[in-house]
């Protein structure tokens, strides 16, 4: 079995399947968004610096960006 | 019988607002949510035989709220006493996004509201690769759906059709854990009237403001006996509700390829790239900010004659004497001079509103939002900050989709330092008066001083926010989570509508204060509290004997300035400003001018011309007012009034200084709070004391 890490140490291009969200560190807001576990990301673009990361929830066509600080406590494996 | 109520619910991005504009057409305003103030916007429509009220409410994902718009969305619909609870209520969905309007519209129907969904934008449905199977589709949401596209106008006649609609019966889809069931139990108790998911709701959220204090306590002691945290409640529906209709829409709705995500992909490629997307983004700005100025100056220049003209004319017309002076300088140049102004605020807010219409905005915030970071601010708070080069007011309005608390806070606290729109023309006065017409490495010394102030701005607004961000207390995680929207081409009814209603209300807003003030420095410079006023032409004549008769008319008109009301209370101010460098004649400037910046021009050419016509927007009468300006001395200290210390510690002043009543009265109903609009007017004065203070004493 694959080990899941946090979404932040994704490169752009790469995809992942999301297993779990912290959920006492992240608001509903999240789930609501589309970022519940089962849900495949594309990352599509990283803001410089440690900026905000660009994702693409592929089940639904959707562009969600997100914070690296919160992207750290979602789970995910490949 | 009461008109029905029909409101307009949605994600954000689905076209919601151009499908309420195409409905009620120009038949709509901005008013207040009852009890809370936030902005509503709501219209009107005649069709079958009846008016109906149509309410836009603000877009959200979920009825569970983080931030004020989505609280306000929650309470319409929950709250069956709120006045703008609807009759029906109509969600809005795009093709690509079924599945979260889907949420959102079961967890209304579960609320006890009757709705309709409407697919919008059904136009892109090919072009974004989606088959949906309508009838599939009714079954399931237990209502009837219907297809609209709103930039043309499609399918919006059979929707309007359907407002008399009351779909009723709807079987909940969201089964409650086990595991929460006896907290519900007593929950249902306590509140026996509403449907188990308004329960549900009521235990879910933190804080709901329309129940009572012993009702959130009930509530809070349920949740404390059963350790019920409402994040992860909410958690828990999000998670079943998205599972479940993610299987039950599988044989509905079908995804193809999606031809606008990939153009959408290939512009971000360059848009967000990790240079070239700043390069863009600062060119860009740079573009907005030229544009506002060589588009605007044409109309300025065209305003400004004609209303020149009017002045003059009017001034003919009317026989000469104080009430004419009261028409034509005070209420008229004032009227004129916020009217000037209109030009430049319609053309920045339609370039903002494009910027958002077309999807820019959100890229921009993704862009900054690690260099604001730092400052206690958001990526969001692009948009309040920039618009605060027009005007604070709207700008202040538009920090209400940020959804921490504190950053909200910090971001409207630090908004009116930006260089807005009423800045300009005292800073083009006051830069004339006292910098050099020269130039400096090539550039105009004049234009480079103007650029500076508005950088200056840009600091003081970080760096306070900076220094805010230390002293408030953080009640929530800050989080930023938001969408990219597809790119497409603006719908130029919502571009218009916005550009609209953001300048009338600038006009409207500011022409009150100034037609107020315009009246209230007549009658203070017109009356006197004693016989030195009254009898002026005694005094005058028995100091001086010797005068002219045009030396003597001047002297008189001067003698009773200083004797008037606003006189005293200029001479009243004088030693709280003289350390800045000020007379009491600039005084009356700065009280007159906390109104609305704008004001201390029209104050001056009312102080340094009184008795006669000089209006300050005629580019020959405004150099005779800069010229007599020029040659006023301050009796305290013997050197021009305007010199480049006090001309500076004005600069400064006005760049720092809360001189605006607007700001102050959106400030308190965007904050609820009297505590945080008085903060931010002692901070800003406060500031634009200490710096031009230590300007002018540095100076000097």
């Amino acid at each position: 079995m694959q080990k899941s890490f946090s979404l932040d140490l994704l490169e752009v291009g790469e995809q992942a399947t999301i297993r779990q969200l912290d959920s006492s560190e992240l608001p509903s807001k999240f789930y609501e968004m589309g970022l519940l576990p089962g849900a495949v990301v594309e990352i599509k673009h990283k803001a410089p610096f440690h900026g905000p990361i660009g994702l693409q929830i592929s089940n639904s066509n959707i562009l969600i960006a997100i914070r690296k600080s919160e992207a750290l406590h979602i789970f995910v494996e490949k | 019988m009461k008109n029905p109520i029909i409101a307009f619910l949605g994600n954000p991005n689905v076209g919601k607002t151009s499908l309420f504009n195409r409905i009620t057409k120009l038949h709509q305003h901005v008013g207040n949510y009852p009890g809370i103030t936030v902005e509503k916007r709501e219209g009107s429509v005649k069709a079958n035989n009846k008016t109906y009220r149509i309410i836009d409410l603000p877009g959200t994902y979920t009825l569970f709220p983080t931030s004020m718009d989505e609280e306000i969305v929650y309470n319409v619909l929950a709250d069956k006493k709120n006045l703008a609870h609807p009759d029906l209520v109509v969600v809005v969905a795009e093709p690509n996004n079924i599945k979260r309007s889907v949420v959102l519209y079961q967890q209304a129907r579960e609320l006890g509201v009757p709705a309709i969904f409407v697919v919008n934008m059904i136009d892109e449905v090919n072009a974004k690769g989606i088959d949906i199977d309508y009838q599939k589709l009714e079954a399931y949401l237990h209502t009837r759906v219907y297809t609209t596209d709103a930039r043309n106008g499609k399918g919006i006649a059979q929707l309007i059709q359907a407002f008399d609609e009351r779909p009723g019966y709807f079987p909940g889809q969201f089964e409650v854990d086990s595991t929460y069931e006896l907290a519900l139990e007593e929950a249902k108790k306590a509140f026996p009237l509403h449907t188990e998911y308004q329960t549900w709701q009521f235990i879910a959220q933190e804080n709901i403001s329309f129940l009572t204090k012993e009702q959130q306590q009930t509530l809070a002691d349920i949740r404390k006996r059963h350790q019920l945290s409402p994040n992860v409640l909410q958690q828990t529906e999000a998670i079943k509700r998205n599972t479940k209709i993610e299987e039950d829409l599988k044989t509905i709705i079908i995804h193809k390829d999606n031809h606008h995500l990939h153009r959408t992909n290939r512009i971000d490629k360059v848009l967000l790239h990790p240079v070239l997307g700043y390069i863009i983004f600062f060119f860009l700005l740079f573009l907005v900010f030229q544009l506002v100025f060589i588009l605007s100056e044409p109309i300025m220049d065209w305003i400004d004659e004609n209303f020149s003209a009017l002045i003059d004319y009017t001034a003919s017309v009317l026989p000469e004497g104080p009430l004419s002076n009261l028409l034509t300088q005070g209420i008229l140049a004032g009227i004129g001079g916020i009217i000037i102004f209109v030009p430049q605020i319609a053309i920045l807010f339609l370039l903002i509103s494009l910027m958002e219409e077309t999807g820019y905005m959100s890229r921009v915030v993704f862009l900054m939002d690690r260099w604001l970071r730092p400052y206690g601010l958001n990526g969001k708070s692009v948009i309040p900050l920039m618009s605060g080069v027009g005007c604070a007011v709207p700008a202040i309005m538009a920090a209400r989709n940020i959804e921490n608390t504190k950053e909200r806070l910090v971001t409207m606290l630090v908004t009116p330092f930006m260089t807005c729109a009423a800045r300009l023309p005292i800073y083009v006065v006051l830069i004339s008066l006292v910098i050099p017409n020269e130039t400096f490495l090539g550039f105009g010394l004049q234009g480079l001083v103007l650029n500076l102030l508005y950088i200056l701005g840009v600091v003081a607004a970080l760096l306070s926010a900076a220094v805010l961000n230390k002293i408030i207390k953080n009640q929530h995680k800050s989080f930023l989570i938001f969408e990219l929207p597809s790119y497409k081409t603006p719908d130029w009814r919502n571009v218009g509508m916005n550009m609209w209603e953001k300048t009338s209300g600038f006009l409207f807003q500011a022409g009150k204060i100034i037609l107020a003030m315009a009246v209230i420095l007549w009658v203070l410079g017109n009356f006197g509290p004693n016989d030195k006023f009254n009898n002026a032409e005694e005094y005058v004549q028995q100091a001086n004997p010797t005068l002219s008769e045009e030396e003597f008319d001047e002297e008189v008109a001067s003698f009773r300035l200083e004797h008037s009301f606003l006189g005293y209370m200029g001479m009243g101010i004088e030693p709280l400003v003289r350390p800045l460098g000020y007379d009491w004649k600039m005084g009356i400037g700065l009280i007159s001018s906390f109104a609305a910046r704008e004001v201390f021009v029209g104050t001056m050419a009312t102080v340094y011309s009184l008795g006669e016509d000089i209006d300050p927007d005629d580019d020959e009468e405004r150099e005779t007012l800069l010229s007599r300006m020029r040659s006023e001395i301050n009796r305290n200290t013997g050197q021009p009034s305007y010199n480049l210390a006090s001309g500076i510690s004005l600069l400064l002043f006005y760049a720092f200084a809360m001189q605006c009543m607007s700001t102050i009265a959106i400030m308190k109903r965007e904050t609820g709070s009297w505590k945080w609009t008085l903060i931010q007017t002692v901070m800003m004065t406060g500031i634009a004391y200490i710096i031009a203070f230590v300007a002018y004493q540095l100076l000097k």
